[in-house]
């Protein structure tokens, strides 16, 4: 783990009285607002009879110790993993410990306290990366040390080295006096240490990486007490339900309040017109993501006592749009032809060149070719999007199921135009993101809203209607893929045209294996379709989509060479100077029994990906998937089962590990089986989950096979989130080739005939 | 106009229109916000309740229809989260995001009730809420779990 360079170890654990970067700022964290109760998860002020050790740790007189963290909890542990990094050091009982929300106010009135190094990958993104994880080991040991420091000046000056802290005990030793840490927190939080302690090897640790607890917010959760964003309950506050433009880039032209001003609790309308000016009132400062990728919508929202009351009101309300370009793409057939007629040669930027691919291709001894589709899928964030906010002269509360607060922060800033130390954010808990909650055109809509109501706060809530159809899709992408294979059946030239949707990414299929240096010629070329769609990251941009391709193409060449397409896959990835990826390879298809003898309808598939690799080997997470399915004379489709293997490097949770390849995995079936949004006239056709359907219990395999010998022992620890969902759809549509001999090129699935004789 | 109402064995009056959805009046007028929004059309099971005893999805419940019957959310499923399930889900890691898992429990809960040794069969019919974590495979297995403590 490389010591992160702005930082020294005294910046993790100097205390919190600096104000920031020169600005003549006033304001200040304490006093900003009243603490809250212990299920909303944003950061309050800490109170005077508790220990501040930095702005990341505090410990309670009860032994509480709360830990602030700045990576919003998607489901996927990692303010639990962050705490348990703390606990390693600091020798707290874990049952004493809870999680909190950092401030992205308090970061910035306090010259950067939870974002040196760079906003985006301080409010965001994983628990393991080593920058985190480091000041986590750091602040636990220098507080450790601090409450020894203390309990030896209550216990008369004994030595230091004679107290041992454990479970939030610390022990004289010789005379077996004891100090809860709770005792001396206050007085330990004041302590400077004349050098900070050292936080010791990973191979010393007893706590990370053994053991599995539970996530800390579960107890919250099965008694309903969490607080996510739609639960969010401020005195006196309005609800609204909101309508933005069904065709993006539309404008609302006219609508009639009149007819709905009669209705119960019925309070107004808001419009939201993205062309009035918006500014931040001071321009120098900069956001983690440009703040354009918020622009807000046109829409009109209804507001009222209660959120029903604004909902029927709504449906109720006549408006009228007028949608702009977009509506030229009348249906998806149109939208899709356009993509594939776009794939029919080289595009206009080229990706990737390397040898003479163009002269030597058709010249081999055979050559293989197809034509991919993956189409817009939303991400169905299972808590629709929504938020709360009060706007008033002189200051913003936010209270957001954000996926980046700070990022949150800058845009509700810009939408009021008051000064950054004016505007509260208050992360909440988070029900799903896989990326729809990063740009924060969420936060953009209910700011805006709200700030037409100002002094009350109103909570804006999208119907499941509108939060899919207002999505940020992930891009709809089509691929020509053609290889020339040598007599042995191996590729030695291959060219990919692709095209997509604006925001698409293609950049998976140069940056993979094959792009970078397993094939000797490669001609990669990409064509953007002028589509008003908004796009946005999905659990990986691009890579889902290409990994489909790559690996279902990569089945074909296998079929065409006459080699089993494992051992193909082997063959390919010997000369890769990654042994993860064969490891991972041999490991799941050892635990799935591959090459088994199954009757016809039923087969096996197999497929690899990696997700943060980024062009090299070594790097990201490698994973492989072989599935097993059943597909019945009259065409249904049974998963019968799927095994994963992976290379993250090295792991630090199991179970934590093995939970988020389970859901990335029934993400990945879901994905591939179902999902794909359909345009008329402009507009996305699905609203809801009869139409655009969900995997249930009964749709997957009782268990999933999640196996840990992929793992090469490098030393990374590559992130788990995202990787998985990718070499699970090209394994089901590859076993689906092997049981009917159907080779399905395009998703979702559901959408093809795979009966058979 | 008021209707009385009893939720998790206490009597409440609420002014609302009657055909207001019982899942919004739990969540805004009674302020009990376990029970969650997740589609509006009886699809997803978040904002499962028992009626009676039975799981009901309250976005499809009107008011009026549950006037003088037994409501229970998530809130009222015990008053020490310590219903095997509630104890296996956390013991077994059963949610990620958390936000389907009260529906998810509410199903679970009415389930073991009607049939203490649940098959595969059984969990897949009467447990269909949507978890777009994907937490299926430990909800099965945490409500196999929690039939054979019941038993003992
Ligand atoms: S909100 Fe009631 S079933 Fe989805
Ligand atoms: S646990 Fe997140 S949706 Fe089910």
């Amino acid at each position: 783990m490389g010591i992160h360079k702005e930082i020294s170890r005294r910046d993790f654990v100097i205390s919190t009285a600096v104000v920031g970067g020169g600005l003549a700022i006033t304001a200040t964290w304490s006093g900003a607002f009243a603490a809250s109760g212990s299920t909303t998860p944003w950061a309050t002020p800490t109170p005077a009879n508790v220990g501040e050790f930095t702005p990341w740790l505090t410990i309670a007189p009860d032994d509480t110790v709360t830990v602030r963290v700045n990576s919003p909890d998607l489901g996927n542990g990692i303010v639990t993993q962050f705490a348990m990094t703390m606990t390693e050091e600091l020798e707290c009982d874990w049952d004493k410990v809870r999680v909190e929300y950092a401030s992205a106010t308090r970061d910035y009135l306090e010259g950067g306290v939870y974002s040196k190094g760079g906003g985006l990958s301080y409010f965001s993104g994983r628990s393991t990366s080593p920058g985190k994880m480091e000041i986590m080991l750091q602040v636990g040991a220098s507080a450790r040390e601090r409450l020894k420091a203390a309990a030896a000046e209550q216990w008369g000056g004994v030595p230091v080295s004679e107290i041992e802290a454990k479970k939030s005990v610390l022990t004289h030793k010789p005379s077996g006096r004891t100090l809860r840490y709770g005792e001396v927190a206050v007085k330990a939080a004041a302590i400077k240490l004349e050098t900070e302690p050292k936080p010791k090897p990973q191979s010393e640790w007893t706590f990370l990486g053994k053991a599995s607890p539970a996530k800390l917010q579960i107890s919250m959760i099965t008694n309903g007490s969490l607080v996510y964003g739609i639960d969010v309950r401020e005195p006196d506050m309005l609800y609204a339900a909101i309508l933005q433009s069904p065709v993006h880039g539309g404008k609302l032209k006219s609508y009639d309040f009149d007819k709905i001003k009669g209705l119960p609790g019925v309070r107004g309308v808001a419009v939201v017109d993205p062309s009035e000016p918006r500014k931040m009132a001071d321009d120098k400062v900069k956001s983690p993501f440009p703040l354009g990728l918020s622009a807000p919508q046109s829409a009109i929202a209804v507001i009222a006592d209660h959120y029903w009351q604004a909902k029927v009101a709504l449906d109720a309300l006549p408006v009228e749009w007028d949608d702009g370009p977009g509506a030229q793409w009348k249906t998806t057939e149109q939208l899709n032809k356009a993509a594939y007629d776009a794939i029919q040669k080289p595009g206009s930027k080229v990706e990737l060149t390397r040898g003479n691919t163009l002269e030597i291709i058709d010249k081999q001894a055979k050559v293989v070719e197809g034509t991919y589709l993956t189409p817009f899928n939303d991400h169905v964030t299972m808590e629709p999007l929504n938020g709360t906010a009060r706007v008033t002269a002189d200051r913003v509360d936010v209270w957001h199921p954000s996926q980046h607060s700070q990022q949150g922060f800058y845009i509700a800033a810009e939408e009021t135009g008051l000064p950054l130390e004016k505007v509260f954010f208050h992360q909440t808990w988070v029900g799903t993101g896989f990326g729809r909650r990063v740009y924060g055109d969420d936060v953009r809509m209910v700011v805006a809203v709200a700030k037409k109501f100002p002094g009350r706060p109103v909570q804006v809530i999208w119907s499941r209607e509108e939060s899919i159809r207002q999505g940020r899709f992930r891009a709809l992408m089509a691929t020509k893929l053609k290889a020339g294979l040598d007599k042995d059946g191996m590729p030695v030239a291959f060219t990919s045209y692709s095209a997509g949707a604006k925001g698409f990414s293609v950049r998976g299929i140069p940056d993979g294996a094959y792009g970078v240096s397993i094939i000797p010629n490669v001609h990669i070329t990409s064509e953007v379709l002028n589509t008003h769609f908004l796009t946005g990251p999905y659990r990986g941009p691009g890579y889902n989509s290409s990994a489909f391709f790559m690996e279902t193409f990569t089945d074909e060449m296998a079929l065409a060479a006459g080699i089993d397409p494992l051992e193909y896959r082997l063959r390919l990835y010997a000369k890769w100077p990654d042994a993860g990826w064969t490891k991972c390879l041999k490991e799941v298809a050892a635990k799935a029994n591959w090459g088994k003898s199954l009757p016809k309808g039923r087969g096996q598939g197999i497929a690899i990906s990696n997700w943060g690799m980024g062009g090299k080997p070594e790097a990201g997470t490698t994973v492989a998937c072989v599935a097993e399915v059943e597909v019945s004379k009259k065409g249904d489709l049974k998963i019968v089962a799927l095994d994963v293997s992976f290379d993250t490097g090295r792991i630090v949770n199991e179970d934590a590990i093995r939970a988020q390849v389970e859901g990335g995995a029934i993400f990945g079936v879901n994905m591939t089986l179902n999902e794909g949004l359909h345009i008329k006239d402009g507009r996305i056709v699905e609203g809801n989950y009869d139409q655009y359907p969900m995997v249930r219990m009964a749709d997957i395999p009782k268990t999933i096979g999640v196996h840990f010998g992929g793992l090469s022992g490098h030393d990374r620890m590559g992130e788990i989130g995202e990787p998985p969902v990718g070499p699970i759809g090209p394994a089901i549509g590859n076993a689906i080739f092997r049981a009917t001999g159907k080779r399905l090129r395009t998703t979702p699935f559901r959408e093809h005939d795979l009966s058979w004789a | 106009m008021a209707t009385a109402l009893k939720v998790n064995g206490k009597q409440y009056t609420v002014d609302a229109d009657p055909s207001t959805p019982m899942l919004w009046i739990l969540r805004d007028n009674l302020n009990m916000t376990g029970t969650k929004f997740g589609c509006g059309i009886a699809q997803c099971g978040a904002c499962t309740v028992h009626m009676n005893g039975e799981a009901v999805r309250s976005c499809q419940l009107p008011l009026e229809a549950a006037a003088n019957a037994e409501i229970t959310t998530i809130e009222g499923l015990t008053s020490d989260n310590k219903h095997p399930l509630q104890q296996l889900w956390a013991e077994m890691n059963v949610p990620q995001c958390g936000y389907c898992q009260a529906g998810m429990l509410m199903a679970a809960a009415a389930l073991l009730k009607d049939k203490p040794n649940p098959t595969d069969e059984d969990i897949d019919n009467y447990v269909t809420n949507i978890c777009r974590c994907g937490t299926y495979p430990r909800v099965r297995a945490a409500i196999h779990r929690a039939a054979t403590m019941l038993k003992s």
